[in-house]
């Protein structure tokens, strides 16, 4: 969001040591997704949290989670900086491990196990985007590091 | 909620969303069409979120109210935001970022819809 290369260097290594920007070319739209699911998975866990928390105290705590992790990987993904990477690695590998996890055991256990979470049945209810979009991330973090 | 208006903000966030994804494959940068499109969508969608406001306002019953408005913001905000994003960073990719956002407005449409009828 501040310096942005001149058109026509999308995606293109800023040098020979340095990786690339994550938040340029394919990159800009991979942070408007995790934007999204950020806005969605934690506004969804503030009305959970406030309004019902007795009913599914796992379930809702687990959609805040949910929340905290896009928001993370959001923002580090739209920074530069080797920081930044470290943390968007972090944050997109947990946020897998969540998907599968989440999702394994809400199909399992679907009558113990919460329903009401952005990761829920591999995130089905979102077009299924929750279980693609780490795959994604962790694509883009790979080739956006190779420099 | 009048269906007309319904059907339309969600039309144009769905046209939107075509227009967007078109440019990007036929690799274009973002210009003065995808700006017009995104104005129209966001032009419904605001006398869409003042009139279901308004409404609301008059004494409509809903399970959550909160969530409810919520949408109504947050939908208004979402293709600025969009656009904003997309514009920074001017390549072949800026209108899938603003598809993104017209099928978030076409989505969240659904939704308030399904809200308003109290089927969610």
């Amino acid at each position: 969001m501040t310096a942005h290369p001149p058109p026509g260097t999308d995606g293109a290594p800023a040098g020979p040591a340095s990786p690339a920007p994550t938040a340029t070319g394919p990159g800009r739209l991979l942070v408007a997704l995790y934007g999204l699911f950020a806005l969605a998975a934690t506004s969804r866990a503030g009305v959970q949290l406030g309004t019902r928390l007795h009913e599914a105290p796992l379930a809702y705590l687990l959609s805040a989670f949910s929340g905290v992790v896009y928001v993370v990987a959001t923002v580090a993904l739209a920074r530069r900086g080797s920081g930044a990477r470290r943390v968007a690695w972090a944050a997109v590998s947990v946020e897998l491990a969540g998907v599968l996890v989440v999702g394994t055991l809400s199909v399992l256990l679907p009558g113990d196990f919460p329903r009401a979470t952005v990761w829920s049945g591999y995130g089905v209810g979102y077009g299924c985007v929750p279980l693609l979009l780490p795959f994604a991330g962790l694509w883009w973090l790979r080739r956006t590091g190779r420099y | 909620m009048h269906p007309a208006l319904l059907w339309t903000v969600a039309g144009c966030g769905l046209a939107l969303a075509a227009t967007g994804l078109t440019l990007s494959l036929l690799a274009r940068t973002a210009d003065r069409l995808l700006l017009a499109a995104t104005g129209v969508t966001e032009a419904a969608t605001l006398v869409q979120s003042a009139a279901a406001g308004i409404a609301l306002a008059g004494g409509h019953p809903l399970h959550s109210t909160a969530t409810f408005v919520g949408y109504l913001i947050g939908i208004a905000v979402v293709l600025p935001v969009a656009l904003v994003w997309a514009w920074a960073d001017r390549t072949r990719w800026s209108g899938a970022v603003v598809a993104v956002g017209g099928l978030t407005v076409a989505v969240m449409t659904a939704r308030l819809a399904m809200m308003w009828d109290g089927r969610a």
